[in-house]
């Protein structure tokens, strides 16, 4: 048992399980109305945006380690871009997602190229796929301001989002700011993914909003089971997945999302007809 | 009853009855336009509907129905004219207002109960926990549309015809002066579309309630109109009785709406209706 819990001594672990649980939840906490509004694309759409704001950053000469502050702004532009355009009506979401990431992603690429050749070097891979094993206290203080910022925003909202999830029109009519809280919960999310992307990664990080979500609509019979539901995968399959890592010397972020989706893959499974 | 000429207000040749200008009015319009860039949509609806009447509201795709009613509900500006309902501007006379949509509109797969439907159109907010007076409420008022059992069923194994049963008794269950119907049985298998005509019926009878249904199922326009409104291009074209406006001139006007003059001609009055 106590090799077992042996990575919990380390302050690197402990870091890497706080951060990875509280972003599993949140990541799960936002995907219970993406996943139910058919936005899945978006996580991976607006994971690809943030990779446009990290491009502008250190071009900017912002240091990886502080990039968050400038892709953050960036992402939830694109993220209220994606968002006008939806509710513009004539396009379809995973249109409209598709085409604002390629064209942030690729204008990432571009400022990439643009940057001095003296620079400090990035390692892109860690931009891809993560570093959750790297987080320092600075980044973890960023992740509970954010985590506590969208728990209340979200606890606030939580009864008319779900309304407004379940048929825009008639919580409208039942007085229901139903833009409002579309442009909230796509700024929501982009802010979420921006700081998840530092724990699994861009290519990664629409699995951590997705999974628990999907895994928990197959068994909740409410959507505030769903939600409790999900966050829980989230934390719990993040802390588990980030253990495996540890012993088994594999990559983490990797590690985390195949856990939850041998989660999805039982619920699949057992999931009653 | 006044009777009018209806070629005086820019409808086609007819006589049609209006109903009784005495009588108190739960949704009054007048002159109503809407515009989109480029387009007319509504070009000076005027009517209205007394009290405890059942309005069809007829006519062809594109004729200007959905815009209509999105406009009386709120959820689109009108450019000019007025909506009143229960003599107050409609944007603040919402509650008095319960409506059925279209099946298509709601996610039929959001993890929910019908309860749940219903005590969120009486909160306004979607609940996490239903309190007792609720639950009692929820019960009596799909009680009254003859599905009690339906209460704790999950939305998404509720069929056609229990859905529309569940979605009306959340439109009635605030006590609404004026509910308005979309469309509410297209898409649902026979016997539900003749129970639900059957409820239809049971709140045209009321005096007490007024409804508008939007409609392209002769069945349901011959079973619960106590007055039909034929909307084409965005104007009224015909404001009358249903004897008046399914007689032979205005019965293929009606059907042709529905995609069927076999239809029409078939005495049925289960036309291939509502897409």
């Amino acid at each position: 048992m106590n090799a077992l819990l042996e990575p919990l001594q380390v302050a690197f672990m402990q870091r890497a399980m706080i951060a990875g649980a509280v972003v599993g939840g949140l990541c799960a906490m936002i995907g219970v109305f993406v996943v139910q509004r058919g936005l899945s694309f978006i996580g991976d759409g607006l994971a690809h945006a943030a990779f446009g704001g990290i491009a502008l950053g250190l071009l900017l000469g912002v240091s990886l380690e502080r990039m968050t502050w400038v892709a953050l702004p960036f992402t939830v532009m694109i993220a209220l871009g994606i968002g006008y355009v939806l509710r513009r009506g004539n396009m379809r979401g995973d249109v409209a997602t598709g085409v604002f990431s390629a064209v942030s992603f690729a204008l990432g690429v571009l400022l990439l190229g643009l940057r001095s050749t003296d620079g400090p070097q990035v390692n892109v891979e860690t931009v891809l796929f993560g570093s959750i094993l790297a987080i320092s206290p600075d980044d973890l203080i960023t992740v509970g301001v954010v985590g506590v910022a969208t728990t209340l925003l979200l606890a606030f909202t939580w009864t008319k989002l779900a309304y407004a999830t379940f048929d825009p029109e008639l919580a409208a009519l039942s007085g229901v700011k139903v833009a409002a809280l579309d442009y909230m919960l796509l700024a929501l999310t982009a802010v979420v993914i921006v700081v998840a992307v530092k724990t699994v990664g861009i290519a990664l990080v629409s699995s951590f909003v997705v999974i628990p979500a999907a895994t928990a609509k197959m068994v909740g019979r409410s959507i505030g089971r769903v939600a409790l539901l999900a966050i829980a995968i989230g934390v719990i399959g993040s802390s588990i997945g980030l253990m495996l890592s540890y012993h088994a010397d594999v990559a983490s972020g990797a590690t985390i999302i195949l856990t939850l989706g041998a989660v999805f893959g039982l619920a699949l499974l057992f999931k009653k007809k | 009853m006044s009777a009018v000429h209806a070629e005086a207000d820019g409808m086609p040749q007819g006589h049609f009855t209006l109903p009784d200008p005495s009588l108190p009015r739960v949704l009054e319009v007048e002159n109503l336009i809407v515009d989109v860039p480029g387009r007319r949509l509504l070009d000076g609806i005027s009517f209205w509907v007394p009290k405890g009447e059942f309005v069809c509201l007829c006519g062809p795709n594109g004729a200007g129905k959905s815009t209509f009613l999105k406009t009386v509900l709120g959820l689109m500006p009108p450019t000019s004219g007025s909506i009143r309902i229960m003599g107050k501007p409609a944007q603040k006379a919402l509650r008095e207002v319960g409506y059925v949509p279209q099946r298509k509109t709601s996610d039929m797969t959001f993890p929910a109960r019908s309860i749940d439907l219903i005590v969120a159109s009486m909160r306004g907010s979607w609940p996490l926990r239903i309190r007792e007076e609720e639950r009692a409420r929820a019960i009596e008022i799909l009680r009254h549309v003859g599905g009690e059992k339906l209460l704790e069923k999950e939305i998404a194994r509720l069929s056609g015809g229990e859905t529309q049963r569940v979605f009306l008794a959340r439109a009635l269950v605030n006590q609404p002066s004026l509910v308005i119907l979309d469309e509410p049985t297209a898409g649902v298998d026979v016997k539900g579309r003749a129970e639900f005509l059957d409820l239809l019926a049971e709140i045209s009878a009321s005096d007490e309630l007024a409804a508008i249904l939007v409609t392209h199922n002769l069945a349901a326009v011959a079973r619960c109109a106590e007055r039909v409104v034929y909307l084409d291009a965005g104007r009224v074209s015909a404001w009358g009785l249903p004897s008046e406006l399914l007689g032979q001139a205005s019965l293929s006007a009606i059907s042709a709406v529905a995609g069927g003059d076999h239809a029409a001609h078939s005495h049925q009055h289960h036309l291939p209706d509502e897409e």
